[in-house]
Parts: C-alpha cells; sequence; structure tokens
C-alpha cells in the first residue's frame, strides 16, 4: 500500500473514530495503536507508553494545568464583575463606552484568565444584562462578549501558543510576545466597532423618540463623580499587580514560562482567596476540581495527539501529505489561505489543541519551504481559531454566551457576532500585509531572528 | 484556551458539572463493591491531586525565590513539578472519565435514536476500556523495566524513571477499570453511567 494510501485511510479512520462519538483522546489513541499494529514493528507496540510519556513529561506542556489553575481561580471569583464595573465608571463619557469597557473589561480578563468561555461568562453574565438595560440591541451586547472572550486564545500567556511553540519548535517568550500587537489592534477594531454601532442605535433611538416612540434607555444620560471613580479603582488593583506581575515575572528574565505559570497559579489563588475571600475548603475544591478536570481532559488529548502525530510521521504520511502540497507550487499567499480554511473547517469539529498537534507535521513544512516566518504563522493560526470559536453555527462563544443569555433570540445572537467575524478576518488580513504587526515586538525584546 | 480551549457543546461533556464531587452512579453487572471501591479509590485521587497542582506551583514558586534571592541551583524543581503533574493528569483520570469529562464529539448523536445512541455510548465504552486497559498493560511493562534496569532521568539530580511510570500505570489503572465498570453497566442512558 502506498504511503499516500495509508494517509488516507489513517486520515478517514480518524474521522469515523472521532464522529462516533468516542471521546477524543481515545479515538486519536486507538487509531495510532490500531496502525501501529497494521503498518508498524511489534516492537513498536512496546515503547507506545514511553512515548505518550516523554512527549508529555515536558515542563513548558506541563505548564498548561498551571495555567489552566490561575484561569479557574480568577474565573470563579467576582473579578469580571468588578473588572467590567470599574471600567464602565471611567468610560461611561466616550460614545459607546460601556461597550468599548466591555472589550476592554474582556482583553484584560482574558489576559488573566487565557481562556476564552471563561471570559465569556465572566464578563458576560454581568456586561450583557447592564448593555442591554441601558438601550444596547440585544445582539450587540452578545456580540461585543462573544468577540472580546476570543482574545483569551490570543494574548499571552495563551495555552493555544504553548502548543503552537512546542510543534513548530519556536521560542515561546517570541509567540506570547508576538500575540501582544495583533491583541492590541483586535482591541481597538471591536471598541471602533462597538462606537460606531453605539452611534448608529443611538441615532436610530433618537429619530424614534423624536417622532413621538417610545425613549430609548440609550438616550439616558449617566453621571460618575470623580469619588466614585476613585472608588473603583480598588476593585481593580490586585488583578493588575496580577497581570502586570506576571508580565514582569516572564519577560524580565526572572522566571521560565513554567515558572511562570506556577508563580501566577500561587498568585491566583491567594488574590481570591484575601480580596472575595475564597478561602475555605469547599471553594478551594471548586476550583481544584475544574481546574482538573479541564487540565487532565487537555493532557490526555495532547498526549493522545503526540502518539497519533508520531505514528503518522513513522509511517512518512505527514512527510509525504507536506510533499503534496508543496508539490502543488502554490504561491506564497494562496498557501496561506489553503492551510488557513483547512485550520477553520478542523476547527468547526475539534479543539484547538488538537487541531495545532495533528496538522502541525503536515502545514508546517511547506510553510517554512515558503519562507514564512513560523512565529508570525503561529499568530494567525491563533486568529484564525479565535475566529473557530465565534463563527456560527458551532462557535463556542455563542453557546456560553446563550447560556448567559438564554433569552436573546439565536438569530440575533449570530447576526451580532458576525460584524466581529468581519473584523477579525480583517485583522488576519491587515497582519499578512503588515507582518510587523506581530513581529515588531517580539523583534525589538528578542533581536531579528 | 484556552484551550485552550473546551470545545463546542456539539461535544459531549454528560453532566456539565464542574465541581469536585464525583457522580459515578453506574449500575449494571459491576459488583457492589467495585463500584464502591473505584468511587472512594477516584475521591482519593482527585483529593491527592489537589494537593499535587498546588504543590507543583509551590515548587516552581520557590524555584524563582531560590535562584533569585538566595542563589541557590534549581536543578530539581523542574523534574519535582513535571512529576507531580503527570500525577495530576494520569491520576485523576479516572474520576475525569466518572464525570463523562473526557469530550467526544457528539455532532451526530442528535439524528439516531435514543436505542441506537444507547449502543453507540456502550460500543464507545467498550473501544476506550480496550485501549485503556492496553495502555495500562504497557505502563506497567514500563515500571517493570524501569525498576529492573534501574533507569533515571538524564539530569545531574537523576531520579528513578519507575516513579513517574508508577503514578501513570497507577492512573491509567484506575481510568481502565473505571471504564469497565461503565461498560459492564450495559448499554443504557447516559445519566445512568455517568
Amino acid at each position: 500500500m502506498s504511503t499516500l494510501a495509508v494517509g488516507a485511510l489513517y486520515a478517514a479512520s480518524t474521522l469515523v473514530a472521532m464522529f462516533s462519538g468516542l471521546p477524543i483522546a481515545f479515538a486519536l489513541g486507538t487509531v495510532a495503536l490500531v496502525f501501529m499494529m497494521l503498518f508498524m514493528p511489534a516492537s513498536a507496540l512496546d515503547t507506545v507508553t514511553q512515548n505518550v510519556y516523554e512527549e508529555i513529561a515536558s515542563i513548558t506542556l506541563l505548564s498548561i494545568p498551571l495555567f489552566i489553575l490561575k484561569g479557574a481561580a480568577i474565573g470563579k471569583s467576582r473579578a469580571g464583575a468588578d473588572l467590567y464595573a470599574a471600567l464602565h465608571t471611567w468610560m461611561h463619557r466616550v460614545p459607546g463606552g460601556m461597550g468599548i469597557a466591555n472589550v476592554v473589561a474582556c482583553a484584560l480578563f482574558a489576559a488573566m484568565a487565557g481562556s476564552s468561555p471563561a471570559t465569556c461568562s465572566a464578563i458576560g453574565s454581568t456586561g450583557i444584562p447592564q448593555m442591554r438595560a441601558r438601550g444596547y440591541s440585544p445582539g450587540f451586547a452578545a456580540g461585543i462578549i462573544a468577540a472580546g472572550g476570543t482574545l483569551g486564545i490570543l494574548l499571552p500567556p495563551s495555552i493555544t501558543m504553548i502548543l503552537f511553540a512546542i510543534a513548530a519548535e519556536q521560542s515561546l517568550g517570541r509567540l506570547f510576545l508576538a500575540g501582544v500587537g495583533p491583541g492590541i489592534l483586535l482591541v481597538v477594531l471591536f471598541c471602533a466597532y462597538a462606537a460606531w454601532n453605539y452611534r448608529r442605535e443611538f441615532r436610530a433611538a433618537q429619530a424614534l423618540a423624536q417622532q413621538g416612540g417610545p425613549g430609548s434607555e440609550i438616550l439616558r444620560v449617566e453621571n460618575f463623580t470623580w469619588a466614585e471613580r476613585a472608588r473603583m479603582l480598588p476593585r481593580v488593583l490586585p488583578f493588575l499587580v496580577l497581570l502586570i506581575g506576571v508580565m514582569v515575572a516572564l519577560y524580565g528574565g526572572y522566571a521560565t514560562p513554567s515558572e511562570t505559570a506556577g508563580l501566577g497559579g500561587i498568585l491566583a489563588l491567594l488574590l481570591v482567596a484575601v480580596a472575595y475571600g475564597a478561602w475555605r475548603p469547599s471553594e478551594l475544591r471548586s476550583i481544584l476540581g475544574s481546574s482538573i478536570k479541564e487540565s487532565t481532559m487537555l493532557m490526555f488529548i495532547i498526549g493522545m495527539s503526540l502518539l497519533y502525530t508520531y505514528v503518522m510521521s513513522y509511517l512518512h504520511i505527514s512527510q509525504a501529505a507536506a510533499q503534496w502540497i508543496i508539490a502543488l507550487q502554490l504561491s506564497k499567499w494562496p498557501l496561506v489561505a489553503v492551510v488557513l480554511l483547512f485550520v477553520i473547517g478542523l476547527g468547526f469539529f475539534l479543539p484547538p489543541v488538537s487541531v495545532i498537534l495533528m496538522t502541525a507535521p503536515i502545514i508546517l513544512p511547506p510553510l517554512k519551504a515558503s519562507g514564512f516566518d513560523l512565529v508570525w504563522f503561529g499568530v494567525l493560526m491563533t486568529i484564525t481559531m479565535e475566529l473557530g470559536l465565534i463563527h456560527p453555527p458551532v462557535g463556542l462563544n455563542i453557546f456560553v454566551i446563550k447560556n448567559v443569555a438564554p433569552d436573546i433570540p439565536l438569530k440575533d445572537l449570530v447576526y451580532g457576532i458576525l460584524p466581529f467575524v468581519g473584523l477579525i478576518i480583517a485583522a488576519l488580513v491587515l497582519i499578512c500585509l503588515v507582518p510587523a504587526i506581530a513581529t515588531w515586538l517580539p523583534n525589538a525584546v528578542f533581536g531579528t531572528q | 484556551m484556552s484551550l485552550g480551549d473546551i470545545p463546542s457543546p456539539a461535544r459531549r461533556d454528560a453532566d456539565g458539572t464542574d465541581g469536585a464531587h464525583a457522580t459515578d452512579t453506574t449500575g449494571g453487572v459491576a459488583p457492589t463493591w467495585l463500584r464502591a471501591l473505584i468511587r472512594r479509590a477516584n475521591a482519593l485521587m482527585l483529593l491527592l491531586s489537589m494537593f499535587a497542582i498546588v504543590a507543583s506551583c509551590v515548587v516552581l514558586t520557590a524555584s524563582v525565590f531560590l535562584r533569585y534571592f538566595l542563589h541557590a541551583a534549581t536543578d530539581w524543581q523542574d523534574e519535582v513539578a513535571v512529576f507531580l503533574l503527570v500525577f495530576v493528569t494520569f491520576g485523576s483520570s479516572g474520576w475525569v472519565q466518572a464525570q463523562r469529562g473526557h469530550i467526544g464529539i457528539e455532532a451526530f448523536g442528535g439524528f439516531l435514536s435514543e436505542r441506537v445512541n444507547r449502543l453507540r455510548w456502550w460500543l464507545c465504552d467498550l473501544i476506550s476500556a480496550a485501549f485503556c486497559g492496553f495502555f495500562t498493560w504497557k505502563s506497567w511493562t514500563l515500571v517493570q523495566d524501569a525498576w529492573a534496569e534501574g533507569m533515571t532521568t538524564s539530569s545531574t539530580w537523576a531520579p528513578p524513571l519507575w516513579l513517574p511510570y508508577g503514578l501513570m500505570a497507577s492512573g491509567m489503572s484506575l481510568l481502565a477499570l473505571q471504564l469497565l465498570v461503565q461498560v459492564l453497566a450495559g448499554p443504557g442512558p447516559r445519566e445512568r453511567s455517568a
């Protein structure tokens, strides 16, 4: 059987195993094991567990449970509501200030928690009712939160980027920094849209009121005194200290990424204990239990994805697929477009961790051969997976928002989110046209590669 | 992430709970004592995993302080953290399975009848149990080899490798047993075997 035929069989078996409902980790492991039995020497089966252990026992990879712990601690506290409330008091005079406050709160929370669904849930549970109470249309309010939540996998420390760094053998420090520029770009685009659409909805409400229709809440002027604004600051200070402390430890050269993860986990637990009184065993059990549940599920998928790609590589499937892509002789940009479309397609069904680990051996060699900077591509791939988080019909954030605000019809939700899908695509195009948006900061800090 | 993030709700996460209490109510032909034993073992492993994840944070944080303030060598911290996190990952896997926390794609479940779905879920458990059983067997073989050959890691600290391999093997054993109990429960509604 030719390598490509084995590869096609491998891909087909994976699809069948996945869509049968087998847990993703066991589906990948089982397919890999069956192909080892069929096409590899019997001795290979003796090293299955050693392969998985050696791949998984990496301190960089094992920092993932600690980043998840940090996110769970922050996510289970009132930090999201406090962050949003403080930003709102400071931004209420800006047109669309409440929407902008929500986007910025999402970005800051995402940087602390590193999880898109946690961000949507934490900021959305306060932000969406508040925006709706102030006359924002339900779809617009939901779109702001769904899009803001996606920043969780782009802003450092990002689990997606940790995996890309390992799969592409790139510097994690560089990748983290490369996410900052595009993260800020997305925040600016989301804020600009929030301000523009606010003005649009404001003018529509004004016109309706002038025609004698009911006055919308969006027309009401809200004021906060300086004393009120100052009172809100201590609420966010501890979390800004955590955010800045972790960044300083990482980029000040004090700690490695894994040590930063450990430090972040301890600081987050201490902060929620001190600032929110979450120190009782039941509260700690809840934080630790949810962290362990998520991280174990994720680490199993990662471990089995690595076994899966090991088999793919041993059978020369990934090499043959990569050579096939190179032989297509696509010019640079169509190659990137095809690869990203492939990633979007897979992202409909698979979590980003599997998408990265399973596709890296196939898509990275052609991209490298075409002379692309893999750090830059890592950012593009991460943003593409952000798109998958809000892209109808299966974007995870859509379902999280539906949970937070069940009375918003799905149609409104999708229409509210679509402009943000357009903005993310616009950001992707901009980063392709101006790669320095991603590469400038890492090059400035670490020097040009 | 997160995640990485977590997959879409089109995928299965049966009970949706994130609490620390296992919800295993598996019945079927599995003996009651076995179910009780696994439930207790899962609860114990979860508790130990909770301590281990916090301990790994403490070890890594201490590493930073030891290096910068006391200028002490930090050659063992990374490995200790890795061993602790290997324990967390494998040790809690049985509990996560009891919670149906190992997620899968449920895109076509809605198109099938309840009866077919029950059979499909049971077959999925059976295949998962077979895979984990094989993995467990090979894990114990690895422990035996590491013990017999006195294998150590390649660092200057050089701790014995049977230790992390043993943590992996014992966690996988519990996961395989948990799956076995779920298989023995027979085809039933997901709630019953969750």
